[in-house]
């Protein structure tokens, strides 16, 4: 029962998504700060394979959907896509050395960032320009700096779901 | 086999996932601000917002820490230009109060509104946008306190931005350092009229003048204009002229211009009743 996804998953979000939008949404490092909504998409792909990384990619997504001014469903495209591509990637990453995650999640950051601005300029919103290489950089960069303890997060929260390959091994879902 | 089945399976899923937030965009894009999930935004925000309000008061000593290690050398010399500053601005004040009164008379002749004279709500600032393209604004205060979409938000230092979206008990502010923000303004000596365009975050907003030979100095101020029709009322103050630069060859002089406001440390703002004549 306490190891539920059902009740483990939404305290994440819920933390993560408080999180973003009142502390971090202060502490900004020139301007840019850390996307950890993106962050959990990755984190979902690196603990959880391709299709919880979509899943998860697409809750997360649509969470921040509802308190961005973009139209609804701009994140949860791009999340799930990156959680997606993550997971594919990342094969048993768990277990290999530490700095793999670190550096897969500043790389699937960067490259989530520039998709979500390339995406929403296709619908009209004024997103790139000089600022988005600064953007794109400080998400990756401290994005990678805290994804060891988001993968433990997001491991933790994915509670009995786990994949076989998980830090703390689970029974195996049919999936 | 097992293998190929199970990454088929994981594509399906995948394209599932990508078509459903396909669809929710369109639809959300369609509605264009109002609709059926414009509603479910709305009640999401509205039952987050005291949540965040608590947890932003929670957080305030970190966020106020991570924001003073920058700050504390320059504290001493800081103290000892407020303190010039001061005396200059009660001197203008006194020369100022006299203006605005003469002003207000020749706005009303001519059937403007003047900020000085409106009617404002006080709100404090709940949230930023957790995002790093749109640059907006989360306010405790909705259409119960007389809030509407298109109003002027200020604080004591000038123009900060106007209301986008409003629910009963908190509303949304478009900064104007956001790159979907235009505001007419004057330019206070020479009394031409421009456009400041955002340019996102802890960027100096640039102006566009419409004639380009006026000369522009450092450290003119700049107030909204307040044009018939415009999305300001008139004399809100927006800032001061940081930069000008003529290109050798070219028409246009880049002019920027510094926000009166800090607008990535707002707490407390004030929302002027008036909303713009369609």
């Amino acid at each position: 029962m306490r190891n539920d996804p059902r009740f483990r998953l939404p305290i994440m979000f819920v933390a993560v998504l408080l999180l973003q939008t009142t502390l971090l949404a202060r502490m900004r490092l020139f301007g840019v700060m850390p996307d950890l909504m993106l962050l959990v998409a990755v984190a979902g792909g690196i603990t959880g394979g391709p299709t919880r990384g979509a899943a998860i990619g697409f809750a997360s997504g649509m969470i921040i959907d509802l308190f961005l001014p973009t139209p609804l469903g701009l994140s949860a495209l791009v999340f799930t896509l990156v959680g997606y591509g993550v997971g594919v990637a990342n094969t048993g990453v768990l277990r290999s050395a530490w700095y793999i995650p670190v550096l897969t999640a500043g790389a699937a950051s960067v490259a989530g960032v520039t998709l979500y601005a390339l995406i929403g300029s296709v619908l009209g919103e004024r997103m790139i320009d000089g600022h988005l290489v600064t953007i794109a950089l400080v998400v990756g960069l401290s994005n990678a700096v805290l994804a060891p303890v988001a993968v433990k997060f997001v491991d933790w929260s994915l509670g009995s779901m786990r994949s076989s390959r998980s830090l703390t091994s689970g029974p195996r879902l049919p999936v | 086999m097992a293998v190929y089945r199970r990454s088929r399976r994981n594509r399906f899923f995948l394209v599932l996932l990508a078509l459903t937030s396909v669809t929710v965009l369109t639809l959300d894009f369609r509605d264009g601000g109002d609709g059926a999930l414009e509603a479910v935004r709305q009640t999401a925000r509205d039952a987050f917002a005291p949540v965040q309000s608590a947890a932003d008061t929670v957080f305030s000593p970190v966020t106020g820490f991570f924001s003073s290690i920058g700050d504390f050398g320059n504290l001493r010399k800081e103290n000892a230009q407020l303190r010039r500053e001061l005396e200059a601005a009660r001197a203008d004040a006194i020369r100022g109060a006299d203006a605005d009164r003469e002003r207000q008379g020749l706005l009303q002749l001519q059937g403007l509104d003047y900020a000085g004279g409106l009617d404002s709500v006080p709100a404090r600032v709940i949230s930023t946008a957790p995002t790093n393209f749109q640059l907006t604004i989360t306010i405790d205060r909705g259409t119960d306190a007389r809030l509407d979409v298109g109003m002027p938000v200020v604080t004591a230092a000038g123009l900060v931005g106007r209301v986008t979206e409003v629910s009963r008990i908190r509303s949304t502010v478009l900064l104007i350092t956001d790159p979907q923000s235009n505001v007419g303004v004057r330019l206070a000596n020479s009394g031409e009229q421009g456009v400041v365009r955002g340019a996102g975050n802890h960027n100096l907003l640039p102006l566009d003048l419409i004639t380009t030979e006026v000369p522009v100095e450092v450290g003119e101020p700049v107030v909204t204009s307040g044009l018939e029709r415009g999305l300001f009322p008139a004399q809100i103050p927006l800032g001061r002229v940081r930069n000008v630069v003529a290109a050798p060859g070219a028409l246009q002089k880049d002019i920027l211009i510094e926000p009166g406001v800090d607008l990535t440390r707002l707490e407390f703002v004030r929302v002027l009743l008036w909303t713009p004549t369609r």
